[in-house]
């Protein structure tokens, strides 16, 4: 109350000075908030129903939906925020994930703790990432999407049957205390690490991306670079040092990522690019480039994925079609909400339509499909008078 | 490709020429691959990166239509089929199918950016493969397809020589055919379109042509083609299963051959699926005088020499070592 608030007008980037200036919203942004809400508490009244038709441990499937969505959200922001600047996919970001993964699990067999493992496997993969930039994919720009796919995959490739060569195929473990799942009611429990740590890491990458992206200079940068590049340089910003900072914050999500993957399974070669899918459809879902889309489209992929599973196991009843390995089966879904949403919604459900196609996209397809045609607008062709 | 039934092949055919034929007929398979992918990519500009998924719908769909009744034994849980197709029937089926899953990926992402059509492939390959190990009943699961019939069946001493030598030449013959078709393809009108629409595809649009049409016929006949090199995968092989042989590292490896050889050149493809099969083969050859310590990691370092190539050539040559022939308009 003392401070007074024309300090901020002075100063180029606006201190919030109070809490309630943080949390004065803009109109849209109060829209999305209520609108978040809504789907929420939907959400929440969706879970009670289940909980009250098929008992309690139905919740089980939605628990561990949370748990996989905090992965998928950790290595779908660090994916999208490469994917929205530089404008390809990178398919080595599972590999990469791997690799974070294993650097941690060398920490961690020669005695410390997983802790110290993890904050220098963030490290050397923040360098890594430079490096990538720096030796691959610097050469690699402008021209087009295709020629950084094919890197990338190289770049996967190499990562892969690296670990593949260096620690041998056979699966590691992390070297953690065994803990025993916490009972909530009988048949329903929570796992301290997959169902406590996994979320609150995952809610803790959100908010330090949020502000980063929000806060800071850096982060405004990287916002502005990955909006529209020319600009950003021709307004002064190192779009370099820029580039170089995204894919630090990029392979360092990923090692993140990765570990938390560890922590849920094993340690396997191929671990990071069996998720590859998951944290695609999760960014594409959520609109590429949009870390807030990603953290949606996360929300969505792992949240079907893992509560399909009762579906499946349904499935497998005898008396119902007798489907073998139903669970295996949910891989797909993920695969599924993807070309649903390429067909109706392909800039993502947080994503901004392009302004020229916008919506005729799908109406027109869907006027195809009806046997319409569009009215005839040179007079040549007009013919409707007959 | 290393699969286990090929271990076992080598280990069991001894003969230097049936180890060379068998070389050949699975680098004509992979050239047919590249071929598909090269009409895709090399001149449609249309990236697959799922070229392994229509490869597996390809052999499975042929295995199945082809196969004798199985009787379910101890140990194999026997798979849909037993319809003894005609194999030729067996072919028009599976490049049936591929070119019509081809089409359904191809549907919603062909029309948006390269990227988005990659991913889509990627998964639909992976997701396929996951129901190809699942679905026990249609693929009997991991143990994978038995009992595929030679083209013709042979006996007697020589037999695996006269099996290998029938692989060769219908493989070879399809080849040919393949590449005098292909060459009239993309020589005629239909074919310049498409390389207009690799080049600039809002100029193409804008003299009328509809592009999403022909992409999406373009996808389709690469994915069958596709389709078609797995059917002749499954006849000489004799045995399909879904984890190694079909695997995401069969699409990069069809990537380095196009690469490699050139994209858009038809001669390169088939040049380029010769010499990358011709590496790996030799890698498998090498595998018993190389010393202990590499033995067992000569397939992780040759797919690391794979990844190197494809960021060196994509970096320094990403037309190929034989470049597409300069067109001038007269």
């Amino acid at each position: 109350m003392a401070i007074p608030s024309e300090s901020d007008s002075s100063t180029g980037t606006r201190v919030p000075h109070r809490l309630w200036e943080l949390l004065h919203f803009t109109p849209r942004a109060r829209r999305k908030l209520v609108r978040g809400a809504l789907v929420t508490i939907i959400f929440l009244a969706f879970n009670g129903v289940l909980a009250v038709l098929f008992g309690v441990t139905i919740l089980n499937y939605t628990i561990a939906g949370l748990s996989v969505s905090s992965i998928v959200i950790v290595a779908a922001i660090g994916l999208t925020l490469v994917y929205g600047m530089r404008g390809f996919a990178n398919f080595a970001y599972g590999d990469i994930m791997s690799l974070g993964a294993y650097v941690a699990l060398l920490v961690n067999i020669n005695g410390l703790s997983l802790i110290w493992g993890a904050i220098l496997s963030f490290v050397v993969l923040a360098l890594v990432g430079i490096l990538l930039e720096l030796i691959v994919f610097s050469r690699l720009e402008g021209r087009g999407a295709v020629p950084p796919i094919v890197a990338s995959v190289g770049v996967g490739l190499i990562i892969q049957n690296g670990i593949r060569t260096i620690a041998t195929t056979t699966p590691w473990i992390y070297r953690v205390e065994a803990i025993q799942e916490i009972p909530i009611v009988p048949g329903l429990g929570v796992h301290p690490i997959r169902h406590i740590l996994t979320p609150a890491v995952g809610l803790l990458f959100v908010l330090v991306t949020h502000i980063l992206l929000t806060y800071t200079n850096l982060g405004k940068a990287m916002r502005a670079t990955a909006d529209n590049f020319e600009l950003a340089k021709a307004t002064g910003i190192d779009t370099k040092r820029v580039t170089y900072a995204t894919w630090a914050v990029s392979c360092a999500f990923a090692s993140t990522a990765g570990i938390l993957l560890g922590l849920y399974g094993l340690l396997k070669p191929t671990m990071g690019f069996e998720v590859l899918l998951l944290i695609f459809a999760a960014v594409i879902v959520g609109g590429i480039g949009s870390p807030w889309g990603a953290v949606l489209g996360g929300l969505v992929i792992g949240l079907s994925q893992e509560m399909s599973a009762p579906v499946f196991a349904w499935l497998a009843g005898p008396d119902v079609i007798g489907l073998v390995n139903a669970s295996a089966y949910k891989v797909a879904i993920p695969f599924i909400v993807m070309i649903a949403v390429l067909i109706l919604r392909p800039w993502g459900i947080a994503g901004r339509a392009p302004a020229f196609t916008g919506r005729v996209f799908f109406i027109e397809r869907i006027a195809k499909a009806l046997g319409r045609r569009r009215k005839p607008t040179g007079p040549l062709e007009d013919e409707s008078g007959g | 490709m290393r699969t286990r039934a090929e271990a076992e092949r080598l280990a069991i055919d001894t003969g230097i020429l049936v180890n060379l034929g068998f070389y050949v007929s699975i680098s004509i398979i992979f050239a047919i691959l590249a071929l598909g992918f090269n009409l895709q990519w090399g001149y449609t500009g249309l990236f697959n990166a799922g070229i392994a998924g229509f490869f597996l719908i390809g052999a499975y769909t042929a295995a199945i239509a082809i196969t004798p009744p199985t009787p379910p034994s101890t140990g194999y849980p026997g798979h849909l089929g037993g319809f003894q197709l005609p194999l030729a029937v067996g072919a028009l089926l599976a490049m049936a199918m591929s070119g019509l899953a081809a089409a359904l990926v191809a549907l919603p992402t062909v029309r948006l950016r390269a990227d988005y059509l990659a991913i889509a492939t990627l998964a639909f390959a992976e997701v396929v493969r996951t129901v190809a190990i699942n679905l026990e009943p249609v693929t009997a699961g991991t143990i994978g397809i038995v009992g595929i019939p030679h083209i013709l069946n042979f006996s007697g001493p020589n037999a695996a020589f006269l099996n290998t030598a029938t692989d060769v030449g219908v493989g070879a013959a399809i080849l040919v055919g393949l590449f005098l078709g292909l060459h009239f393809i993309v020589e005629s009108p239909w074919g310049r379109v498409l390389r207009a629409v690799r080049e600039d595809e809002e100029a193409t649009m804008a003299v009328g042509k509809n592009t999403f049409r022909y992409k999406l016929q373009v996808f389709a006949i690469g994915g069958a083609l596709m389709g078609l090199a797995g059917w002749l995968f499954a006849l000489t092989l004799l045995y399909i299963e879904p984890s190694g042989s079909f695997a995401p590292a069969i699409t990069f490896s069809v990537w380095v051959m196009v690469i490699v050889g050139g994209a858009g050149n038809l001669r390169g493809a088939i040049a380029g699926a010769f010499v990358i099969y011709g590496l790996e083969w030799l890698s498998v050859q090498l595998k018993d005088a190389a010393p202990d310590f590499l033995k067992d990691s000569i397939p992780y370092i040759r797919l690391m020499i794979v990844g190197v190539l494809l960021i060196i050539l994509i970096i320094y040559r990403p037309q190929g070592i034989l470049r597409e022939k300069k067109r001038v308009l007269r």
